[in-house]
């Protein structure tokens, strides 16, 4: 768990200090100061690129963090998480390899490590997997099942392919997540605590960091109930005035329809 | 021959070993700056909670509980906080890739030497399989550093140290020293 002095303040709000990163990277602590131009020109998707390579490495980071601090967590669930380790591994590996491929370089652009900040201050295993699975990369998914079409019709098809397979593989993160929770509530009640003081938690860090209202991402019934989630739940989701917060690495992720 | 208790107890050791290196790349894994090795040690993460999956489920063949692991001996469980405690990135590569990866094959081949290998061979085929990606994990490291010298170690002296140290130690905790000396780990 986080050792004194291991945490930083952003907008009045306690959050995790950042991990570490080479000195080629200027970190920033709001995902409003990470450029996002879209996806029309050259340097807006070299952008969006390099935001998602420190994505990908940051749930890495995450996915880590909680092998570290569970090692009484089942077996079965660590074994989870160790793959999910080679599979952001390998995502993030693409991401600069598409980033390469655009004639950037990591470091090109601010960065922001607000979902690790987040998700590394929770103390229990349950509500990580609530806030950085079920939140975040549940909302990843939306955001990226939304994406490919619109990346093809833009003649990206090299990129449209990688978003797809990347989100094959979170699916199974985020279902892995959900059964899991299950469990663990099941098993231990106070779990539903934890998850519920987190999320309320997620939601005032949310509120305070936002500069921008928050974008509403459609929805994907069909990928969000193959990744676990019940259809009650996806209905709730779908039909929230103000939806469940975007994930704050996802908020500037997803692509450009405003 | 080695009675199924030495041969457990070997298994559940390196177990414990195994889960013990996951746990110190995932450690590592946001504390290194560099994002090339950040990325080789979450692969190697999986790679090290597989080894450990397999021989759990080997130990509980050895009369065991599934997934059982067996504390090893005392100067190895320091060796192994001492390796997780490193900071410096090229120090950590050394220790993994050139030391520690490296050790646990050679104790791993000495076991294959002496086991019976049709009594045994279901331990023989999970520690063949785990020398082939042992040979891909220190290859890919070696890769890393030749890609980016910067992470190469200065003082190989430290390095040749820390295998001294590691030559030196017994893997088994006593409990069963005729196992250590059977297995010669």
């Amino acid at each position: 768990m986080r050792a004194a002095g291991d945490t930083k303040v952003v907008r009045g709000i306690e959050v995790r200090n950042d991990p570490a990163r080479e000195p080629c990277f200027t970190i920033v602590h709001l995902h409003h100061d990470v450029p996002d131009a879209g996806n029309e020109t050259v340097e807006a998707r070299q952008m969006r690129a390099h935001r998602e390579y420190n994505q990908e490495v940051q749930t890495l980071e995450v996915a880590a963090l909680c092998l570290v601090d569970f090692p009484d967590a089942p077996w079965e669930l660590r074994m989870e998480l160790a793959r999910q380790c080679w599979d952001e591994a390998r995502h993030a590996e693409l991401s600069l390899r598409h980033l390469e491929g655009l004639g950037g370089w990591k470091g090109m652009f601010p960065i922001a490590n607000l979902d690790w900040s987040v998700v590394a201050m929770l103390d229990s295993l349950p509500a990580r997997l609530a806030v950085q699975h079920r939140t975040f990369e549940a909302g990843s998914l939306d955001i990226e099942i939304a994406a490919v079409p619109m990346l093809y019709d833009m003649g990206h098809d090299g990129h449209a392919e990688m978003t797809d397979a990347i989100e094959a593989d979170e699916v199974q993160h985020v279902r892995f997540a959900n059964e899991w929770l299950k469990r663990l509530t099941d098993a231990q009640p106070r779990a539903v605590l934890q998850v519920a003081a987190a999320m309320a938690w997620l939601r005032r860090l949310v509120e305070a960091t936002s500069l921008d209202p928050l974008k509403v991402i459609a929805t994907n019934d069909e990928t969000r109930q193959m990744a676990g989630f019940s259809r009650a739940e996806v209905a709730h989701v779908a039909s929230m005035d103000q939806p469940m917060p975007d994930p704050p690495g996802a908020a500037n992720s997803g692509p450009s329809d405003d | 021959m080695l009675t199924v208790k030495e041969r457990g107890q070997f298994v559940a050791t390196l177990r414990y070993v195994y889960v013990t290196i996951m746990e110190t790349l995932s450690a590592w894994v946001p504390t290194t700056p560099e994002m090339e090795t950040k990325l080789l040690f979450g692969e190697h993460i999986w790679d090290a909670a597989q080894h450990a999956d397999s021989l759990g489920k080997r130990t509980y063949e050895l009369r065991m509980p599934l997934q059982k692991s067996i504390r090893a001996a005392d100067g190895y469980v320091d060796l192994l906080a001492t390796v997780a405690a490193i900071g410096p990135t090229s120090q950590r590569l050394a220790a993994m890739y050139d030391v520690l990866l490296p050790a646990l094959a050679a104790r791993q081949r000495r076991y294959i030497e002496q086991t019976d290998k049709l009594v045994d061979a279901p331990t023989v085929r999970i520690l063949e399989r785990y020398l082939a990606d042992n040979t891909r994990m220190i290859d890919s490291a070696q890769a890393l550093r030749h890609e980016l010298p910067a992470l190469q170690l200065t003082d190989p002296q430290w390095a040749a140290a820390l295998r001294k140290r590691e030559a030196s130690l017994d893997l088994l905790a006593p409990a069963m020293p005729e196992a250590a000396a059977a297995v010669g780990a």
